[in-house]
């Protein structure tokens, strides 16, 4: 930052001219089709983007698109005059504009695609170069830590806006915002999509509870709080509910949801502002006020409430941008933004001044400005709504504090003693002047000619509500229940104002604290992360076997209930003594194998099991199967065995506490195998084969045991490779065996 | 037979290949050739995959056990291609540690005939032989780095626990042949018919399990961490890539095409094994700190995607898993290229946090990466959000609408591992920033994959028809 304030080069060199102009041509752009679009015409353009997803890169111009466009484009403009100057000889300025300038683009593609798939897209772009601004001043820890807070509350935000997209799609049977026909509230999917849609646009819009991201953004640059964060991108989740209002409107879930997170939301941020000393921060927490209110009326959805709510838009979106401006001229010009600390500016900054009153005076609600014509419509709206109490009552309350943290913003800073200040109080240059006396204004002028801002908010409104509304603005027509209640709101919040020094000491507090809980969380998913992991990676085989056949143990015992199995006990009647001493013989060594501390034991042990089961086979005359599984029994015993001399000693220690484990396990595979073989064998066997070799095998290979028919005549080749396999599988053995030497001592 | 012959001719002349090279390379210059082996292996496995790709005219050999279609077709490709490009990334690694060996080459070009086999077998035997031909070339490229005791142990549990999957799969086939009396998928279809007998459905069940095991599903997968990180960088990199999608092919090719009549029987089951994958590959992952192991749990979470692709049972599940995998590929290759090139002081790194401020040393492989990983985490507009978007609408259309959900909430917990990195690049603090010297080859590699990420229109690689074609080839 130069501190003279001007730049070596003007206005930042070619960046910042090309930052400067685009936005300004694109204002132009969007400016001259006010006319049309004021005379209720829809404008379209359709662009194949990715046929294959339906993707179409539909432009639509209406009333609501319009509106954010030009407060897009036109404080965009003003925002990087500003930064020409605020961050014009910054090392990485280039990058800061190329961040902004992505983020412009993100955020009129946001309000313009006709294509929710679209629209997520640009919603993501937004999400991301917000991140990249809050983060701009990487070298501090905070920036870096309050970016990636933003990064993931929106980004949550918006994964679970784009699950609701997919259903909305399959709901709608469309993805273009425009076709969708009616209204969703009567489809089955309707609760889902709502609460998606919801948790997309709160977060994106700092309601509470996911609001406490929006005042640690504040971090970034004061360009990018009064461009992203106070202006346009938190407005985005305002827009998302705002457009589709008319097709997931008009239910009471929708109503309460609203009425009750956004009119939460305005009182519990303006009690907040009031506490802040950082005027920066005050004026955070007055956005999310405004925010509040703008998704209070959206839920109320009576025609009064939408065309209060995009006046109001309007009217904040100049007054809080010329103020986050001035602010930042403040600091510039003084050092600090410390609201004890700041007096009697107004002689060493007189056009700072100027406009900062202004654009109080328009946020405190004060006639003739644009801000009573937007108060009086809130009140208006409120005392006409469902649950007229609540609403105006939340209303009534953040008005009154509205007006004392306009009177701590602005009025007390500039008037009075001057007071000292880091730096010499001095006024800024033109650019950063350019922007808040420009729009503060602009408010002026539209107060006093509420007539101009017709044009836009009667075909927002209109979009809003999916109907014709007739909209008439005015600055004051009649003595009426609002315009008295306007005056109890200025009687008050001018009692409040003067306390509002007692008032801050009392409500500091009152601390509710939501960040340490942010941090908790964070280390949480860490340590619960690798704590999960510690607990199933442990890094032994052991573990990984058991855990496999665990899997394996569930997944069949699924298949099994989902089947409705129940295995049928075969009968034991005639069950005779040399069954029952194999069983037992089986069943000894089994148990041997699971008890025994000795690996050599159990290896022994399972062998004998084998041996068993070749019994089995010769009970029930099959000797050839009896006599193969007798030789793998021994092979498998003696080859374990003299792989086991090779191991190092059992530690028995660790093998007592996992055997519990180990034994339930083995107890529920086996009941498991027994169940599926029981089952299985209930059911008929596929007999073609049996039957052909039955046929076959006397007349085609002269013998009459089918088993020994098989190996040596049909399947020849076979039994030929497998001793093949075997003999050069045991040479490889020989080889190992004799090649490792135990390490000389 | 010799139609029969011609049709598996690729396979063939790999096979003679790797054989003539292994003979010739004993009896001379045994591993001064290896940098040369790993160039011609290369250039012979990208031969090969062209020829594939504009081979026409489908066909079955010896009887139904081999089947050449368009699903074959894509995933040999694919298969091939990411082969090659393995190789190359990875020989300066090699070169580095002193681990250029004639054999690895080859043992790589007989694990892809393997998979070769396995995504064009019309018969669970042969299913099976490719498995094994693949799995045996890939336990000894594990542990090839025999004086490093974490290269054998994982060479060791990958052994062990690929055995025992190879057990339940077999296992799985014996019930299927006692109640199909059949191998043939078309038998056991019919076998099958619209009510899959107990026996099929048990024998369904292990097969499944050890599938799952080779994809690395959870909670298949305890041998991907362990293995990934104890393997050398290029052996990992290669796991990471060409047997993910043979596995994920020959999936999808026994499901559909020997069960394709029973949905209903698998889905709940592939669809338990998306969910567990992409929940437990994004949650272990936010622990890990050293960078291959987590690209481990982001394969687990990635192999969890492209299931829930499957498990929609349908031509349109089918081809976004092809397409999601293909993508997989892709984003894998750049990310292993710019991993193989970790070094600090001429020593190889795989630690996190020491890519703190690579963004100051290296921008432009900094941003390559950057695209990766927002690619890997599936943001838009990269072709990493198409891939995630695909599945996530094959599932919704498939009515499984809760998974899909559960989909979207698992990616945004994983996309934290992922922009821990990307923090680490730009963010981090360090005294001196991480510079690594990024060979030509791997940053062609690690360039060319996140341009293509940027490349925005999945039509743009022309992969949609064909993944299209494959599917429909696959289902019926």
């Amino acid at each position: 930052m130069a501190d003279d304030g001007t730049d070596r080069r003007f206005l930042g060199g070619p960046a910042g001219w090309i930052s400067i102009l685009l936005p300004f041509g694109l204002f132009l752009w969007f400016a001259q089709h006010i006319p049309a679009v004021a005379g209720g015409a829809v404008l379209r353009w359709d662009v194949e983007w990715i046929p294959s997803l339906g993707v179409t890169l539909g432009i639509l111009l209406d009333g609501l698109s319009l509106s954010f466009a030009l407060l897009i484009s036109g404080i965009g403009a003003l925002v990087t005059l500003y930064s020409a100057s605020y961050l014009g000889g910054h090392p990485h300025y280039v990058r800061f504009v190329c961040y902004l300038m992505a983020f412009m683009t993100g955020m009129l593609g946001l309000v313009l695609s006709d294509n929710l798939l679209a629209l997520f897209v640009f919603w993501e772009v937004t999400t991301v170069s917000s991140y990249l601004l809050i983060g701009f001043n990487a070298d501090e820890a905070k920036s870096r830590r309050n970016a990636l807070q933003a990064l993931v509350v929106t980004g949550t935000g918006g994964l679970a806006f784009l699950a609701g997209i997919v259903l909305i799609g399959t709901a709608a049977g469309t993805f273009s915002i425009s076709a969708i026909e009616g209204s969703l509230a009567d489809h089955a999917l309707y609760l889902p999509i709502f609460w998606l849609v919801i948790a997309g646009a709160f977060s994106k819009s700092a309601q509470f509870p996911l609001h406490f991201w929006l005042p640690n953004a504040m971090a970034a640059p004061t360009p990018v709080s009064a461009y992203l964060h106070s202006a346009t991108m938190v407005k985005g989740g305002v827009y998302l509910l705002a457009r589709m209002n008319p097709s997931l409107g008009g239910t009471d879930l929708w109503f309460w949801t609203l009425a009750i997170a956004g009119g939460f939301t305005a009182v519990f941020a303006s009690v907040l502002a009031i506490r802040q000393t950082d005027i920066k921060q005050v004026l955070a927490y007055t956005t999310l006020m405004a925010l509040g209110t703008l998704v209070l009326f959206i839920g109320v959805g009576t025609d009064y409430a939408l065309e209060a709510a995009m006046a109001f838009l309007l009217v904040h979106s100049f007054y809080k941008a010329a103020l986050f401006l001035m602010i930042g001229v403040v600091d510039h010009g003084t050092g600090t933004r410390d609201a004890t600390v700041l007096r009697g500016l107004g002689r060493a900054m007189p056009v700072t001044m100027l406009a900062a009153m202004l654009a109080a005076a328009s946020m405190a609600g004060l006639p003739p400005l644009f801000g009573f014509v937007g108060k009086e419509f809130l009140y208006k709206a409120a005392l006409g709504a469902p649950a007229m109490i609540w609403v105006t009552g939340c209303i009534f309350a953040a008005s009154v504090l509205m007006f004392v943290a306009a009177g701590i913003a602005a009025w007390r800073p500039f008037t009075g003693p001057l007071a000292e200040t880091p730096v010499e109080p001095h006024e800024g240059p033109w650019p950063m002047l350019a922007g808040p006396v420009l729009l503060s204004v602009l408010g002026l002028a539209f107060g006093l000619m509420p007539d101009w801002a017709e044009a836009l908010v009667a075909p927002a409104a209109t979009a809003v509500a999916g109907r014709p509304v007739e909209v008439d603005l005015y600055l004051f027509k009649e003595v009426n229940a609002a315009f008295v209640l306007s005056l109890v709101t200025f009687a008050t919040g001018f009692v409040l104002y003067l306390l509002h020094g007692r008032l801050r000491s009392g409500l500091a507090r009152f601390k509710p604290r939501f960040d340490p809980g942010w941090d908790r969380l964070m280390d949480g998913v860490a340590a619960g992360a690798a704590g999960l992991t510690g607990l199933i990676q442990t890094g032994r085989l052991r573990r990984y076997i058991f855990v496999t056949f665990l899997a394996l143990g569930l997944s069949t015992a699924v298949a099994v209930w989902r089947a409705g199995l129940s295995p049928e006990i075969p009968p034991l009647d005639d069950l005779e003594v040399k069954h029952w001493s194999v069983l037992t013989f089986i069943l000894a060594g089994a148990l041997l194998t699971a008890f025994t501390n000795s690996r050599m034991t159990a290896v022994a042990a399972l062998g004998v099991v084998g041996i068993g089961v070749a019994l089995v086979f010769i009970i029930f005359g099959a000797p050839d199967v009896a006599i193969t599984q007798l030789l793998v029994e021994v092979l498998q015993v003696v080859l374990v065995a003299v792989a086991m001399l090779k191991l190092p000693y059992l530690n028995h220690e660790y093998v007592k506490t996992v055997r519990g484990w180990d034994l339930l396990l083995a107890i529920s595979i086996g009941a498991m195998t027994t169940v599926i073989l029981l089952a299985v064998q209930a059911a008929p066997l596929d007999l073609e084969l049996t039957a052909f070799f039955e046929e076959a095998s006397a007349p085609l290979a002269f013998g009459r045991n089918i088993v020994n028919v098989i190996l040596v005549d049909f399947r020849a080749l076979d039994t030929f490779g497998e001793i093949a396999v075997v003999a050069v599988a045991a040479l490889g053995a020989y080889a190992l065996l004799k090649g490792v030497r135990r390490p000389s001592p | 037979m010799s139609a029969d012959l011609t049709l598996i001719l690729p396979e063939i002349v790999l096979a003679l290949y790797a054989m003539g090279a292994l003979i010739g390379a004993v009896y001379t210059g045994k591993d001064a050739l290896a940098r040369p082996l790993i160039w011609s292996t290369a250039a012979v496995l990208a031969v090969v995959a062209f020829w594939v790709a504009f081979s026409s005219g489908d066909g079955s050999a010896f009887d139904g056990m081999i089947v050449k279609d368009g699903f074959a077709r894509f995933a040999q490709v694919t298969i091939l291609l990411s082969a090659a490009i393995v190789l190359v990334i990875g020989q300066d690694y090699m070169a580095r540690n002193a681990m250029l060996k004639f054999e690895y080459p080859l043992l790589i070009t007989l694990s892809v005939i393997g998979m070769m086999v396995m995504v064009s077998s019309g018969n669970l035997l042969t299913i099976y032989m490719g498995l094994e031909l693949q799995s045996l070339a890939l336990y000894v490229v594990a542990s090839m780095r025999r004086d490093s005791v974490r290269s054998t142990e994982a060479g060791l549990k990958y052994f062990v626990l690929g055995a025992l999957s190879s057990g339940l799969l077999l296992y799985g086939i014996s019930l299927t042949y006692g109640y199909a009396g059949t191998l043939s998928f078309a038998g056991v279809i019919g076998a099958a018919g619209d009510e899959a007998p107990l026996g099929l459905l048990f024998g369904l069940v292990f097969m499944i399990a050890g599938f799952a095991f080779k994809v690395s599903a959870a909670p298949f997968h305890m041998w991907t961490p362990d293995v990934y990180e104890g393997s050398p960088t290029p052996v990992t990199a290669f796991f990471a890539t060409a047997p993910k999608v043979a596995a994920m092919a020959m999936f999808a090719r026994v499901v559909h095409d020997a069960f394709g009549g029973v949905v209903s029987d698998w889905q709940q089951i592939v669809a338990f094994l998306s969910v567990v994958s992409m929940f437990l590959g994004a949650i272990a992952a936010i622990g890990q700190t050293d960078i291959k192991r987590l690209m481990a749990y982001s394969s687990i979470a990635h192999m969890g995607y492209a299931l829930m692709g499957l498990a929609a049972g349908t031509a349109g599940g089918v081809e976004a898993m092809l397409l999601y995998m293909a993508i997989y590929v892709v984003m894998n290759i750049g990310t292993f290229a710019f991993i193989l090139s970790m070094t600090r002081d001429g020593r190889d790194v795989t630690d996190i946090a020491s890519l703190r401020l690579l963004s100051k040393s290296r921008p432009g492989a900094a941003l390559a990466l950057l695209v990766l990983m927002f690619s890997l985490a599936g943001v838009p507009p990269t072709l990493g959000f198409f891939a995630k978007y695909g599945v996530l609408q094959a599932a919704v259309d498939a009515n499984l609408v809760w998974l899909a959900v559960l989909g979207v909430i698992a990616s945004v917990i994983g996309a934290f591992y992922y922009l821990r990195i990307v923090f680490f690049m730009y963010f981090g603090e360090a005294e001196e920033p991480f510079a690594p010297e990024v060979a030509m080859p791997q940053m062609i590699a690690l360039a060319g994959a996140a341009i293509l990420m940027l490349a925005l229109l999945p039509e743009l690689l022309g992969l949609e028809p064909l993944a299209a074609g494959a599917a429909a080839a696959l289902v019926n």
